[in-house]
């Protein structure tokens, strides 16, 4: 199988970016990651584009956002399609991009995803998002994203002991990454007095999904990152001098039960677990390889529970690597670097490539200060789309 | 005098509203929601039962254990209260769900009966699922 390499990344910082067209903010992208893999005149190398998108339909009234795309960004007659997986429709593109490249159908590929989802009310946005869920069983009841996480995450805390203090500590931790990253919805640092400790708390820190409070859950955002990828081995690499190429060592994915209640265990992820294991095999690591990783905690619960279900550490143990520091930027395996859904956002179908992205810039030492992971070799993103029915993962290692 | 010929709708007793599980018509695996081919012995339900069986409908509720909980105050568009409960259950017959919890301090494990009642008004269909509540003495 042929190599796969990144050679230019593109973002947007993410936040309310309503009064734009959806397509502008992705060609905003995607134009940066042309200037980064310096190819903007030489744009028309790009065989294949796929972008990652959920809402434009029913959000911004838009269909065909791939070949509008392309179009904004003279890039015809590239071969050109749109990929939703719900939230992981970011990683999925990737995976389509790495087997187009792979399968030899194409040499180079643009991946670019993008969402505006704050051109509606939250009520709606809400409603949006719920869609993913069994439209009988789950949806109907007014059952939501957050109320699986509260669910979730309260059998968690019964089972582990989980507290809400350690909960806080995820937030503090990620706000901080996020503080620091340009890119992030909301780069403001928080502390555990502010959101857990102090009497005013319960207001600031308002109760969403119980146990689930604000803190615990990623915002509504808007935005757009932009990938391109190259066969190593193709001619066309000649044209990718400007920047380290990062490879895409191993991409994985896994379906598991779309209704919740089906598992037999609510709390294990199958598709996590398995999406990993995929990715690892194909990529020759293991846990123990990986220097860092974005673990996809649209609800804080969430990066404890993948942390675990990808061998980081074991059932019920990532709160104590959260305590002690294990998972910050000078921690033994930092986490969600980027801020994470949690505090950089979560725009559906960006949210997959802003991961990879972030693995990128990592592994290429180009993070801002304070930001910088310490020598990596070997980044990890999952991304979780429903809630845990379809995962992708991603393994990027320098080249 | 009403004319025999026109059929007088206000003698129709409303429909008891039921949530229904569907029996694999091979093995007799109960499944909810139903899947289109039997997990367990791959046989397949055909809606329209003409190709293949509908598989027999199974009316679900009754008695069933509070697995998880949570109430949410961030509801979607279509919902005005200001929060709702939700639960995960699982009846007497290992069959699972999801649904609405009507119970003042709900606890892990605790004992309730599932009841079929209004969930969602949408625009010209009421939606009917399961209302989960606490259990009385005799059903503990």
């Amino acid at each position: 199988m042929r190599k796969v390499a990144i050679v230019g990344i593109g973002h947007l910082p993410f936040g309310n970016l309503s009064k734009f067209d959806l397509v502008d903010i992705m060609s905003f992208a995607s134009s940066d990651a042309l200037d980064d893999a310096g190819i903007r005149k030489d744009r028309k190398i790009i065989d294949q584009v796929f972008v990652a998108n959920v809402g434009a339909a029913i959000l911004n009234n838009q269909t065909g956002v791939a070949s509008s795309l392309v179009s904004r960004i003279d890039l015809e007659p590239a071969m050109a399609e749109t990929v939703e997986n719900g939230p992981a429709s970011g990683a999925s593109a990737i995976k389509c991009g790495y087997m187009a490249i792979a399968s030899g159908l194409a040499d180079v590929v643009m991946v670019t995803g993008g969402e505006v989802m704050r051109s509606v009310s939250g009520w709606k946005a809400t409603d949006f998002v719920a869609m993913l869920l069994h439209p009988e069983a789950e949806y109907d009841y007014g059952l939501t994203l957050p109320a699986f996480a509260g669910m979730f995450t309260r059998l968690y805390m019964e089972r582990y002991g989980l507290t809400e203090e350690e909960l806080a500590l995820v937030a503090v931790k990620d706000h901080e990454n996020a503080s620091r990253n340009p890119y992030a919805h909301v780069p403001y640092p928080c502390t555990l007095e502010g959101i857990y400790a102090s009497p005013d708390a319960g207001i600031v820190n308002n109760l969403l999904a119980d146990p689930l409070r604000l803190y615990g859950m990623c915002p509504v955002s808007d935005g757009a990152a932009s990938l391109i990828l190259c066969a190593l081995d193709s001619p066309k690499m000649k044209h990718f001098k400007k920047k380290p190429p990062i490879r895409i060592s191993g991409i994985g994915s896994a379906t598991d039960t779309h209704c919740i209640h089906y598992r037999k265990d609510p709390l294990e992820l199958k598709a996590v677990a398995l999406s990993a294991e995929r990715a690892y095999k194909m990529a020759g690591l293991g846990p123990q390889d990986i220097s860092f990783a974005e673990l996809h905690d649209a609800f804080v619960i969430l990066e404890l529970a993948i942390s675990e279900e990808v061998g980081f550490f074991k059932k019920g143990k990532a709160r104590e690597a959260v305590k002690k520091g294990i998972t910050r930027i000078d921690g033994k395996l930092p986490i969600n670097t980027s801020g994470g859904l949690k505090a950089k956002g979560h725009p559906l179908g960006a949210t997959g490539v802003s991961q990879v992205f972030e693995l990128a810039k990592q592994l290429r030492g180009e993070a801002e200060t304070g930001r910088q992971v310490k020598d990596p070799k070997h980044g990890m993103a999952v991304n979780f789309g429903g809630f845990g029915n379809n995962v992708v993962t991603t393994i990027c290692s320098k080249e | 005098m009403m004319d025999p010929q026109v059929v007088d709708f206000s003698t129709y007793k409303p429909r008891t509203p039921e949530v229904y599980g569907r029996k694999c018509s091979e093995c007799g695996t109960i499944h909810y929601p139903a899947p289109m081919i039997c997990g367990n012995c791959s046989n397949r339900r055909d809606p329209s039962g003409v190709q293949h069986s509908a598989w027999e409908k199974v009316p679900m509720g009754g008695k069933c254990k509070l697995l998880t909980w949570t109430r949410v105050f961030a509801l979607p568009e279509g919902f005005n209260d200001r929060c709702l409960l939700f639960g995960i259950a699982e009846f007497e017959n290992g069959l699972r769900a999801s649904g609405r919890l009507s119970v003042e301090e709900p606890k892990i494990g605790m004992d309730l009966i599932a009841e079929i009642g209004l969930v969602r008004e949408k625009i010209g269909k009421d939606v009917y699922g399961f209302l989960f509540k606490k259990a009385g003495k005799q059903e503990q």
